[in-house]
């Protein structure tokens, strides 16, 4: 299961880093909601501020790419017609999917660099990690607990035929609700419970607790505790929704 | 006639096959879903950062949201028959360029005409923002030479169509662009002045500006040059893009490379 998982994540990050589309997506996004951000917020005002912002931006790249590109990698799947092939392999679904997750996770480290290198290069912003040790684990706590969110939607993904349609839809709800460039405060009280729900929160507020000062280890271990939480919801939802598509038929369905 | 029939037929089923043969579950995720949240998330994110009003981030995102419509839909129409392989014998009848092509272009108007009208009265209605009926017609004539523009952008990707295979690509990376260069959601006058010169060019840019002069109380009359610099623009695009169809189409017959995937 180890070398499935592994093979997996390697094949799902050579073929991002062979797709136009993904690779173009990567560099534009970060750099347009950074931009927007940047100069709404202005860059002379507070550069503490607009690091923040840089960082909401890299968590939502990961979200956006977990979510719409795992939809679009699932999609490609049952164009290829090789979904069937995974779904009839004998492993567990979950080693198969999980790397399409995870991996598209990791990519969005790219908009990481890029949103960070944009700040830097164009509104001038200080880039100071005070936490450095915390901020190194806490980019893989995050992308982790995004992967597993995403494994729970990509469960209904394996049902749905139309999946990059309903994650293109998924992103700008956990946007909002997740505080990455709006803060939680402008926001209706009842998304604060929300928000605690999804790993973006708990991500977000590990990498820049790290970046920027105070205390990152309790939302990394948030991060952990939701990624176990979303496993085992995933595994339910998987093998529920797997059974279902067989049933159905209607893997093959492009 | 036949004309009228190419036009009419070859936009009907491209239009019904760009949605998998109008599949609500396509439609509605990207068409109504996404639009709305994208309101919302720009509305909140200026409230923020105390810029503008939440009718000034309505009208911008609403405009976007029919600019995806409009230049997706067009290039896809164009992109799609690559991927289905039927561009060669798309392009191997002796049917009329522009009525194969312009019969493509009014479908992806009316729908981000459409898009924007669900995205407006559903972020008006959650923002508790009040439009009056005299502002209605207004803020429709500038969507509607908004969302030709558009058309004929899309019109410019799709013909990258018949020479690759990556439309969505720039249509992506144009869409997103235009979130910022538009002025939708930030103000121009906070933009760089090489970013204001080349936004004046864009669509959506005299569109915008004419339905934020409309939500602030001036009158029809008042925004007719924005709405005719807004029109022009788009019948530039649009020749540009017949243009490059043409152009495109003849190069990929010479290399044979219409059906290469």
């Amino acid at each position: 299961m180890t070398r499935v998982f592994v093979t997996g994540v390697r094949l799902q990050l050579l073929q991002l880093m062979r797709s136009g589309f993904d690779i173009s997506a990567m560099l534009v996004w970060p750099i347009i909601f950074a931009s927007i951000a940047f100069y709404l917020l202005d860059a002379k005002e507070s550069p503490r501020l607009l690091f923040a912002a840089s960082l909401g931006t890299a968590v939502m790249m990961m979200w956006a790419q977990v979510v719409v590109g795992a939809g679009g990698a699932l999609d490609n799947q049952r164009v290829f017609g090789t979904l069937e092939l995974l779904v009839g392999a004998p492993v567990p679904l979950v080693t198969l999917i999980a790397p399409i997750m995870i991996a598209s996770g990791a990519f969005g480290v790219y908009g990481l660099v890029v949103t960070i290198v944009w700040g830097r290069l164009l509104f001038g912003i200080p880039i100071t990690i005070v936490h450095p040790l915390a901020f190194a684990v806490s980019i893989p706590a995050c992308i982790v607990a995004i992967g597993l969110l995403g494994l729970i939607t990509a469960a209904t993904f394996v049902l749905y035929r139309s999946a990059f349609a309903l994650g293109v839809a998924m992103q700008y709800p956990v946007f909002i609700a997740t505080g990455l460039l709006v803060p939680l405060s402008v926001l209706p009280a009842w998304v604060g419970p929300v928000s605690w729900l999804l790993a973006p929160t708990w991500g977000f507020r590990a990498i820049k607790a790290a970046a920027l000062g105070g205390s990152p280890w309790p939302a990394i271990g948030m991060c952990a505790v939701v990624s176990v939480a979303y496993l085992a919801i995933a595994l339910v939802c998987l093998a529920f929704f797997e059974r279902l598509a067989r049933s159905r038929a209607s893997l093959r369905l492009a | 006639m036949n004309d009228l029939r190419v036009f009419f037929a070859c936009g009907v089923t491209s239009f019904r096959a760009l949605f998998g043969w109008i599949n609500p579950y396509v439609f509605v995720p990207i068409l109504v879903v996404y639009p709305i949240f994208q309101i919302l998330f720009f509305v909140y994110l200026g409230r923020t950062a105390h810029v503008g009003s939440d009718t000034f981030f309505l009208i911008g995102n609403t405009f976007c949201g029919a600019a995806v419509a409009a230049m997706f839909g067009m290039g896809q129409s164009i992109g799609g028959e690559r991927r289905f392989q039927t561009l060669p014998t798309l392009l191997a009848s002796p049917a009329n360029r522009l009525a194969l092509y312009a019969g493509r272009a009014v479908p992806t108007v009316l729908t981000g005409f459409l898009v924007a009208v669900i995205s407006f009265a559903s972020g008006a209605a959650i923002l508790g923002v009040h439009v009056s009926g005299t502002e209605a017609v207004a803020l429709t004539l500038a969507l509607l030479a908004s969302c030709f523009t558009c058309a004929g952008l899309g019109l410019c990707i799709g013909s990258l169509g018949l020479r690759g295979r990556s439309v969505g690509l720039f249509a992506d990376a144009i869409s997103g662009g235009l979130l910022i260069i538009s002025g939708a959601n930030v103000p121009l006058g906070r933009l760089p002045g090489a970013v204001q010169t080349f936004a004046s060019l864009m669509p959506l840019t005299h569109g915008i500006k004419a339905a934020r002069a409309v939500a602030s109380g001036a009158g029809l009359g008042s925004i007719g040059g924005l709405l005719g610099k807004e029109l022009l623009i788009g019948c530039v695009y649009l020749a540009a893009g017949l243009a490059l169809v043409v152009l495109f189409e003849h190069e990929g017959r010479r290399t044979g490379a219409l059906d290469r995937f």
